[in-house]
Formats: C-alpha cells, sequence, structure tokens
C-alpha cells in the first residue's frame, strides 16, 4: 500500500503535534481571548483608534525597537568583523567571550549599568571629581538608559549571524575587488556591505523581534517614564486583570512581526536570510 | 524567572551547537526568535501541592523563612500538617489564572486585601470561615468575606538629610513641592500609594481620601514628573534611596528601618501621613488542602505569630493585643502604634478592589 | 586604450614566513606585451609571487619596478593591474554589466564611456547579449571570460592570472586557452600568468619560467625548454624524458626522440637493446616501455602511423638517438 504522504512525515508527526500544541494552542486561545474578554466582539481592537496610552506605548516600543536595533546591528557588524579578520586563537577568544556574556543576567547588567551610569555612577563620579561635569548627566532611567541596557543585551545576538555571513564570503572577491581599483571604502559599501547583507537582515530581525518582548530592561532602566508594550502586558494580565487589552496587545505584535517577515519576504529570499539552500 | 533562565540556558546551548556547526543557522534564528516571544512571558511554574499540606504562595526572599518560623511551626505543632511555600509571588492575575485553569496548587496567598474584593466578586476565592478565624483581631473593616489583614505594611517616604539639612521634608506637601525642596523624587509606579500621597499633598484629610479623585491626584503627580523616577519592586525603591538616585524616596514603610540602619542615619523615615496598607491571607476556590488552611490563618492571627513577624519582617501586626505588647523601640516603626495612628491613612480595600484597572492604566498613562 | 608601459622587473625578491621561505631571491625581466607563465606545482611559489606582483603580499625584501619606477609599496588598488582569480572571483550579487563595469564605475568615469567600453569586452570575450545575467546563470567558461573582461575593462599595462582554467574540463579548456591567446594578441597587454599545467604553458606562453622550492629553476621560450632544459627537474615537469647517466653527468632524452627498431634493424650513433616490457596505444602515439639492462625503464614514442603493427611485450628491440637528442643537465649525476 502506498501512502498518500511521504512516509518521512510520519517519523516526524509525534513532534509536529507536540509543537502545534505546545506552540500554536496558546497562539490561538491568546487570539481567542483577544476577542471575547470581557465580552464578544473587537472592541479590544477598537481601543487602538480610542486609546492615546495604547498608541503611545506602541509608538514608543516601535522606536526604541528601531533604534535599538540599528546600534546593535552596527555594533554587532563591527565585532563579527573584526572576528572574522582575527586569527585563529584570538578569533576563539572573541567568540567565547561573546557566548559568555550570554550567561549574564539581565538583572545583573541592569544593577551594573545602573552602577556604572547611574547619577552616583562611576562615570558621573570620575567625570564631577575631574571637574568636567557640574550636576551628573542623566544616563539611566530614562529612554536612554533603556536604549543602553537594550543595545549591551542584542549585541551578542547580531554578532552570530552577521559573523556566519561574513565567514561565507569568498576573501578573493575582496581581493578582487582591490585589483580593480576600488579602495578601501569603495570596496566595502559595494562588495562586502551587499554580500554580508543577509546576515544583517537576518540580525535586524532577530534583534528587533526579541526587543518587541523587553521587559525588564525598560521596566528598570527606564526609570517607569519609558513604558514598552510588553510591561505594559503584563500588567494587564497581573495586576488590572485586563486579558482582552492584553491579549489584544499580544496579537499585535505577533501580527506586527508576521507582517513585517511579509514586507521583507517582498525585498529577498528570506530562506537566504536563514541560511536555507541558496538557488 | 524561571522561563527566561530556561530560554537563555536553551540560547546558550543552541550558540555553542551552532558554532560547533550541530545546528543550522535557521534553527539557531528560530531558537532566539522563540525566546523573544517567551521573554514576554510572565508565568512562573510553581509548586505541586497536595491534600495533608498547607502550601502558602508568597513573594520568596526572607518571607519564607519568616512565614515558616513564626507561623509555620506553630501551626504543624498543633495540626501535624506541614507548611509549604510556592515563592514566585501570587499577583492577581496569576491567582485568576491558576483558578481558572482548574490547577489549584497554592492554599493561601499573601496579597493584599483588595484582591479580596477584585478576586472574590469574580469567585475566584473561598470565603473564610470565621467561626475559625477572628474577626476582633484585625483592624475594624479588614476582616471581609474573603480576605483579612493579618499584617500591615505601608507608604511612607524617606529623604536624604544631607539635601535638606535645614529644614526637612515632613509631609507628602513637602515631597510634591520640588521648588522648597529641590531633587529627584521616587514614587510607586502601580499607582497605589502614589495617588493617597498625591491627594494629601493636595489638601485632602487623612479620612476623607475614598473615593479616590484620580484626577486631581495624577495633576499633582504630572506636576512633579521630570523630577520624579518609579519603581516597581521593594529593592528597587530601597537601591534608588541607597545609590543617591533621589533625595526624596517613598517606600513601602517596613523596609524603612533596615535602610536608615544600612545608611548610618543619612535617609530618614518620615511617618507622619504614611498610608497603612493591609496585607492580606487570602484562599483560591478549591483549594487543595481544605478546611486546615483556615486553622493556618487563625494561628497566624496569635501574638507570637504577628510579634514575630514584626521581628523577621518589620510588618506591623493588626491584633490590637500584639499592637499594645510591641516594644517601646518598635513603635515608630509599627504603623498602627498609638503615637503613629493620628497621623497616617488608612487604605480602603474596597475601593482598590472595585478601582485598580481604572487607577493603574490612568496612571501609567501619565507617567510613560 | 592601448598601453605603452607594462614592463615589469623583479629585483632580487623574496618572502618570507619565519624560517620558511616561500619565494627566494627572485630576478627577472618581463617585457611590455609578453606573455610569461609561472610554471610550477603547488608549493613552488609560483602563486606567492603573483601575489606579491599584484600587491597582496608584503615583499620580505627586493623590489618591483614597473616601467623603472618602484611599486613594492604601492597598494594593490593603486597599482593598476588587472587580475583573474581561481574561482573567478565575480560579485555574486551584480549583473555581468555591472561586473565589468566595476573597475570604470569606481574609478567614476561617465556612464557612456562606461557602457560603450562595457560593450566592447563584452564582444571581446564574445559575450554580447549576456550583459543582465547574473554570474551564477552563466556556465563556468562563460564566468571565466567575465572574469576576463572585467580584469580588461580599464586596460591595464599588466594582467596577472592565477590558474585562471582550473576549474574548467579539459576539452573547455583548450577551447578557452585559445580564446586567451587571441586576447592577448587583440590587447596587448603583458600577460604573467600561473598555472601547474605544463601543457597549457607551453601552448599559450611566449616565455616559460619554471618554479620549484621558491626558486626560478629555467626561464626560456617554451621551446627552448623542451629542447634544452637544464635541470632533471626541468626536463621532466615540462614534457617527459628519460634520464640517461654518462661519463658523471646526466642527460634527458625525449620519449619521441629515440627510434625503435626490431632487434639487429637498428641504426644510429646511440644504440641500446632491450625487451619491450608493455605498449599503449594513444590513437597518435604508440607509448612503449623498453627494459634496457644497466639503465632504468625507458619510455619511447613512436608515430602510431608510421610504426605499422606494434611489437609486444616481451620483443627484442633497438633503441637508437642520434647525439642531439640526448640534452646534457647541469645536475650531477648520483
Amino acid at each position: 500500500m502506498r501512502l498518500p504522504v511521504n512516509s518521512g512525515w510520519l517519523l516526524v508527526l509525534p513532534f509536529l503535534l507536540l509543537v502545534g500544541g505546545l506552540f500554536l494552542g496558546p497562539i490561538l486561545n491568546v487570539l481567542w481571548i483577544s476577542v471575547t474578554d470581557p465580552t464578544p466582539g473587537v472592541q479590544n481592537y477598537a481601543q487602538l483608534g480610542s486609546s492615546d496610552t495604547l498608541r503611545r506605548i506602541l509608538w514608543t516600543t516601535f522606536r526604541v525597537c528601531v533604534i535599538c536595533t540599528a546600534f546593535s546591528v552596527i555594533l554587532g557588524y563591527s565585532i563579527a568583523y573584526a572576528m572574522v579578520h582575527a586569527t585563529g586563537p584570538a578569533q576563539s577568544r572573541m567568540l567565547g567571550l561573546l557566548l559568555v556574556s550570554f550567561w549574564i543576567s539581565v538583572l545583573v547588567r541592569t544593577f551594573s549599568w545602573l552602577m556604572l551610569l547611574g547619577r552616583n555612577g562611576v562615570v558621573n563620579s570620575t567625570l564631577d571629581a575631574l571637574g568636567i561635569i557640574s550636576a551628573p548627566i542623566p544616563f539611566m532611567r530614562n529612554e536612554l538608559g533603556v536604549l543602553i541596557g537594550m543595545v549591551h543585551y542584542m549585541v551578542p545576538y547580531a554578532v552570530l549571524p552577521i559573523f556566519a555571513a561574513m565567514q561565507s564570503i569568498d576573501g578573493r572577491v575582496v581581493q578582487a575587488s582591490r585589483s580593480l581599483g576600488a579602495t578601501g571604502a569603495q570596496t566595502f559599501w559595494r562588495v562586502y556591505l551587499p554580500l554580508t547583507k543577509p546576515g544583517v537582515v537576518a540580525a535586524s530581525l532577530v534583534v528587533f523581534i526579541i526587543n518587541l518582548g523587553f521587559y525588564v530592561i525598560p521596566a528598570v532602566l527606564g526609570g517607569g517614564k519609558v513604558l514598552m508594550v510588553a510591561e505594559y502586558i503584563s500588567v494587564q494580565v497581573l495586576i488590572t486583570l485586563q486579558w482582552g487589552t492584553a491579549a489584544m496587545l499580544a496579537a499585535i505584535l505577533l501580527f506586527g512581526v508576521l507582517a513585517l517577515m511579509f514586507v521583507m519576504s517582498r525585498f529577498m529570499k528570506l530562506s537566504t536570510v536563514f541560511g536555507g539552500a541558496r538557488t | 524567572m524561571h522561563d527566561k533562565n530556561f530560554m537563555r540556558e536553551t540560547l546558550l546551548q543552541g550558540a555553542q551547537a551552532f558554532q560547533a556547526g550541530k545546528l543550522q543557522r535557521r534553527s539557531f534564528l528560530a531558537l532566539c526568535g522563540m525566546a523573544g516571544f517567551a521573554s514576554a512571558s510572565v508565568l512562573a511554574g510553581r509548586a505541586e501541592a497536595a491534600a495533608g499540606e498547607i502550601v502558602m504562595w508568597n513573594w520568596g526572599g526572607q518571607s519564607e523563612e519568616c512565614h515558616q518560623s513564626a507561623i509555620g511551626a506553630a501551626f504543624t505543632k498543633d495540626t501535624g500538617v506541614p507548611l509549604k511555600f510556592d515563592t514566585s509571588g501570587p499577583l492577581q492575575g496569576k491567582i485568576k489564572e491558576m483558578v481558572d485553569s482548574g490547577n489549584v496548587t497554592a492554599d493561601v496567598c499573601d496579597a493584599d486585601l483588595f484582591d479580596a474584593v477584585a478576586l472574590g466578586k469574580t469567585g475566584h476565592l473561598e470565603a473564610l470561615d470565621y467561626s475559625v478565624i477572628d474577626k476582633t483581631k484585625t483592624i475594624d473593616g479588614y476582616a471581609l468575606e474573603f480576605g483579612i489583614s493579618i499584617i500591615l505594611y505601608g507608604y511612607a517616604f524617606m529623604y536624604d538629610t544631607q539635601a535638606y539639612p535645614d529644614g526637612p521634608p515632613t509631609s507628602w506637601a513637602d515631597f510634591f513641592d520640588t521648588a522648597k525642596f529641590p531633587g529627584t523624587r521616587s514614587l510607586y509606579k502601580w499607582a497605589n500609594g502614589s495617588l493617597e500621597a498625591a491627594l494629601m499633598a493636595d489638601g485632602v484629610a487623612a479620612d476623607q481620601l475614598y473615593p479616590l479623585d484620580i484626577d486631581r491626584a495624577l495633576k499633582r503627580i504630572t506636576a512633579i514628573k521630570a523630577d520624579t523616577i518609579y519603581w516597581g519592586s521593594g529593592s528597587e525603591a530601597h537601591d534608588m534611596i541607597v545609590n543617591g538616585e533621589v533625595s526624596m524616596g517613598m517606600v513601602w514603610q517596613n523596609r524603612g528601618r533596615s535602610i536608615e540602619t544600612e545608611t548610618n542615619g543619612r535617609y530618614k523615615l518620615v511617618m507622619n501621613q504614611a498610608l497603612a496598607m493591609p496585607g492580606a491571607y487570602i484562599v483560591p476556590k478549591g483549594n487543595p488542602g481544605g478546611a486546615d488552611v483556615m486553622k493556618f490563618i487563625a494561628t497566624a492571627q496569635s501574638v507570637p505569630a504577628q510579634l514575630d513577624l514584626f521581628a523577621c519582617l518589620g510588618m506591623t501586626p493588626t491584633n490590637p493585643e500584639a499592637i499594645a505588647q510591641m516594644a517601646e523601640a518598635d513603635q515608630p516603626y509599627s504603623i498602627t502604634s498609638a503615637a503613629n495612628m493620628p497621623n497616617i491613612a488608612l487604605n480602603d480595600p474596597t475601593w482598590w478592589g472595585e478601582n485598580t484597572d481604572a487607577a493603574v492604566n490612568a496612571f501609567l498613562a501619565a507617567i510613560s | 586604450m592601448t598601453n605603452t608601459s607594462g614592463s615589469l622587473h623583479l629585483k632580487s625578491l623574496s618572502k618570507r614566513y619565519g624560517a620558511f621561505t616561500a619565494v627566494d631571491t627572485i630576478d627577472l625581466h618581463i617585457q611590455k606585451g609578453e606573455f610569461l607563465t609561472l610554471l610550477g606545482p603547488s608549493g613552488s611559489g609560483k602563486t606567492t609571487l603573483l601575489m606579491m606582483m599584484a600587491g597582496f603580499q608584503d615583499i620580505t625584501s627586493g623590489d618591483i619596478l614597473l616601467d623603472g619606477a618602484s611599486i613594492a609599496h604601492t597598494p594593490a588598488e593603486k597599482r593598476n593591474f588587472g587580475m583573474v582569480f581561481q574561482g573567478y572571483a565575480l560579485f555574486p550579487h551584480m549583473t555581468v554589466q555591472d561586473n565589468i563595469a566595476y573597475p570604470l564605475s569606481v574609478r567614476h568615469r561617465p556612464k557612456a564611456e562606461i557602457d560603450a567600453r562595457v560593450a566592447e569586452m563584452l564582444d571581446l570575450v564574445r559575450l554580447t547579449g549576456f550583459a543582465k545575467r547574473m554570474p551564477k546563470e552563466l556556465s563556468g567558461g562563460q564566468q571565466q571570460r567575465v572574469a576576463l573582461a572585467r580584469a580588461l575593462c580599464f586596460a591595464p599595462p599588466v594582467l596577472l592570472l592565477d590558474e585562471p582554467l582550473g576549474a574548467l574540463d579539459k576539452k573547455l579548456r583548450i577551447e578557452v586557452q585559445a580564446q586567451l591567446k587571441d586576447i592577448h594578441r587583440t590587447v596587448g597587454t603583458t600577460f604573467i600568468y600561473v598555472t601547474h599545467d605544463q601543457e597549457e604553458a607551453l601552448s599559450m606562453s611566449d616565455r616559460i619560467v619554471i618554479m620549484q622550492n621558491g626558486r626560478i629553476e629555467q626561464v626560456g621560450t617554451p621551446s627552448d625548454l623542451y629542447q634544452h632544459p637544464k635541470t632533471t627537474f626541468a626536463a621532466s615537469f615540462l614534457g617527459k624524458s628519460n634520464f640517461l647517466h654518462r661519463d658523471g653527468a646526466v642527460f634527458a632524452l625525449r620519449p619521441e626522440k629515440i627510434d625503435l627498431d626490431p632487434e639487429g634493424k637498428g641504426k644510429g650513433a646511440n644504440k641500446v637493446t632491450g625487451t619491450v616490457q608493455s605498449v599503449t596505444y594513444f590513437g597518435a602515439v604508440l607509448k612503449y616501455q623498453v627494459e634496457v639492462p644497466g639503465l632504468d625503464l625507458i619510455e619511447v614514442d613512436v608515430d602510431a602511423w608510421r610504426g605499422g603493427q606494434a611489437l609486444p611485450a616481451g620483443a627484442r628491440v633497438d633503441l637508437t638517438w642520434v647525439d642531439s637528442a640526448a640534452v646534457r643537465l647541469s645536475d650531477q649525476s648520483l
């Protein structure tokens, strides 16, 4: 008897069901809550039109995420570039340091930033002692603080896909550009950067998407004034019990990310971005 | 935080496998993406509960050992029933989720009395058995159908004695006056306490606060927004003060004493116009431990338990008998002591139980 | 765009990595317009030498002069040398048009000039009509020609080619060799060509530099090198040779310069007799392996059409050659 589908699927069927149950189930539940709590209808979504606060929170989230993504990817690109061009042992050390940074908990990081850049932190105290400033520079407890904390957290995530893209570049292509008379800058902008674009796009997507869910860093380093959507969702779930609003915002995030991926897919093959087969 | 730790470890292993070439880049990136979604997840893991034991759902840290020594030891001695803990923090949303899911794993929650009002109304709580629990062993009005106040905490403020050497601030009016008392302030960011403080600063009498005039309160709060930062946890409030980020900071009153000690008196607690908050024990609907939990709550009302909790956590007793037995030196830090009582305000759990959503969201809209 | 320059002078050029010497005091004059091939096995230093000329390898000592002026410390992009890489190194994200236009566009030339020049180049490499293709849409041979067009587009005085035909199959390789030679004649640029393939070197070069262990083994025209190898290495690397040890000297004797006759029929100044060990038919030639007492196996090529019926293994044969056929080498006899 021939099976109507490739029998290979049967092997992964249990896992597909598991993924379906554990991943799709909760997502569908969230979507369901967003149109049924507290009463059936689209009133939760209608809030987007009527509530300045919700729009402002979404805008803050978007703005912070975009800025953070830009800085993370630029810094990540520089680090990946240095790593690719480092020799064997140095490269291993850099990679090790990068991976170690995944171990540092977000709470430790936020605490460290406050020690370093807080009102009475090391930097402000030093500048004050040197007579360079008369009042502390407000690095923390504002949007700048949130950005510093988030960028620091996200840079390693940006480095890895860019590093992989850079490693796959044939060094002769860069030599070819120079032999053809291009300066270092021309070679970078016209050859190197375009060839690492899939890595940059992958890094941007990963960083942006993870940023959307940031909670602790904005809550602490923002001093309560930088309210991002993840924290707001958490408040609606845990404190105000407005689960419909929370689910609606979660759905907006989900659809926002899907829309983003759709737009990206119009410009380039996402399979290339995520390391799939190049055709 | 458990979910996050798990995701971080998974990611780390993923990154290593990715480098070793064992994991495809696509899979690794998918993992990173999942971590992004998962980090927004708010529900933490919890201990399993069973009949024959009482599981207390509290906030972890010191409170676990304090509750065990102050209440658990005596309770287990009397009843033979052990006391266990789930320390993931019984926020309203988590209690609601637990009861709705049908998998109730906690017997008693160390919550707020306004939670008893909000969740009692929606059927998520067991009614208390006042044949076992004594209504008279708490403050008047703090023994409700679905919860009873066992201890009191409260909102007060501390100030930097070096910032105001000539005349320290003594009231919320001073706290909200940045012209007379320049410097950065801190307030609690989920509205509670902050709204009352603003109204008292605006001249509302302590016994006339409720129903809260939210708009009036927010006017005072936004007026000093540029000089205010907001905290979401007790340790954050503590750090803002001891790190010198603020020259006046709102704190949970029971932590004030240790900050005074820690900073050698540089920061001083002002108890005038403090807002007493009834911390309450509430029982999730269908709790696995059954009726034993009522005996547990009764044990918590006993004088020794109340005094031990104060010694251990700084939470003020609600049993009038326990308050009367407190040491002289402890009286200033006990929010309902005879000396403090005329100068403080009492939180109205019913108003908060019915208006938390409106108050918190209005507050967030104003400060963000 | 014709070149008035393109002569290169390498003066005592060396490249050392610690104790290892990759290129060892090379002295060489390369004429303007010449097609010069660096031939050697892998590790002989030929690619390193090319990369030093290109500017991608620092030189440890010595100098490189272009038309008499030192370029030893001129960065690669300022040398204006075209280069064709092994594997072509086309820009995968650019069309054929943009690849070829690249050297002009980085020099900010007017668009009209670029378009005209690219068209001219496409015509030169016979790829007119392929301008809008992406490199991955082309065959290996076509990619190779795009790389050539790109490297020649800005009329460099010198074109460096690093095993450019290495990735092509044999039939295509011979075809492209002829095209390359044509193009060399057309543009008149100095070509410096690295290969390990002796046939490629023989068929295309004006002069060949045989390299071994970082040193020049011998320089000369293809026929000069083939007819008059100076060392055992040169004689064996370029073509095949039998080596005869006589009077304390070594002589190289090409297989096709030996006459093979049945025993007793051989006539010539030099004659040895041996037994056929094997014979292999190659169409144009018959290759005999003949065992001669006191000598190594001697290889003999006989024109197949002239030789008639092949002699079987075990047959006794006379091998004869004229004096001038055996070339005395500089190596000492062992």
